[in-house]
């Protein structure tokens, strides 16, 4: 019999516009790889705004999490318009407001500083990958829009 | 010349595959180093979300895209969203034509850089020419 493996799908902005972009990204990096690499996987945004079927169709069927930079929220935006509503959302600049005093700029290489920031972003992702996971809502939904 | 001497880049930055993230670190280094005066960067994501005036530059100023792997996922949502395809690179085939493979998605590495540094200088020897109208 074939062991199903819950998962959640992580969508992120790819944000070349702004430092929080990548912020985003490297975050989500952190998740898949480091943090909960046997929980998530990664839906890759422009695929799926293009018309990926099979990034469409799990984002329909399982939970999902969209990581955005700035509050244009555009993974947030594509993954309603095209699969529905995701489990959660993440905004970089909703975090950033915690640290008022600090400010992200670079949009390329990140600084020690930037770093341990995108680690945070990370750890919000990974909450919610698990919220996702105990409440047991990664399951192949019913038709649900 | 084009209108007013600018060219548009749209980098795919696809998240699932390492050549995704060489596509992104290119355009970065032909907006931030290379050509910085002469190039507007478009991001994906808020062009289809109908987001600010990228969609009117699409379609007022050449656009060179910059695809990580075979879906050429940039260059199908240009064309989609009418723009003005002028060039086009395929970062899975300048791997293979200077056999440079990046390590990973988060860590480009050595090899990864050097595949970027090489496209990046690509892109803008392309962005040259449609500036000078050849």
């Amino acid at each position: 019999m074939a062991v199903f493996k819950e998962r959640v799908g992580i969508v992120s902005c790819s944000g070349e516009e702004i430092p929080e972009g990548t912020i985003s990204r490297i975050a989500t990096r952190l998740v898949l790889e480091k943090l909960r690499p046997d929980e998530t996987i990664t839906i890759c945004l422009p695929l799926f705004l293009a018309g990926g079927e099979g990034e469409r169709t799990f984002a329909r069927l399982f939970n999902t999490i969209t990581v955005d930079g700035c509050e244009k929220r555009c993974a947030e935006m594509g993954t309603k318009k095209y699969s529905g509503k995701p489990y959660a959302t993440v905004t970089v600049t909703d975090i950033l407001k915690e640290f008022p005093d600090f400010c992200l700029e670079s949009r390329d290489e990140l600084s020690p500083e930037e770093c341990k920031f995108a680690e945070k972003v990370a750890e919000e992702i990974a909450k919610k990958v698990d919220e996702a996971l105990d409440r047991g809502k990664t399951q192949i939904r019913s038709g649900e829009s | 010349m084009t209108e007013i001497g600018k060219v548009v880049v749209v980098a795919c930055a696809g998240m699932d595959k390492p050549l995704g993230s060489v596509a992104r670190a290119s355009v970065f280094k032909v907006v931030e180093e290379l050509r910085p005066e002469r190039v507007e960067l478009v991001c994906l994501p808020p062009l289809l979300a109908g987001v600010g005036f990228y969609a009117e530059l699409i379609k007022s100023l050449p656009v060179i895209t910059v695809d990580g792997c075979v879906e050429r996922c940039a260059t199908k949502l240009i064309v989609k969203n009418g723009g003005r395809i002028r060039g086009r690179i395929l970062v899975l085939d300048s791997a293979k034509k200077h056999n440079l493979v990046p390590e990973s998605g988060s860590h480009l590495g050595p090899t990864g850089e050097k595949l970027a540094e090489t496209i990046a200088e690509e892109i803008a020897s392309e962005v040259d020419k449609l500036i000078q109208g050849r």
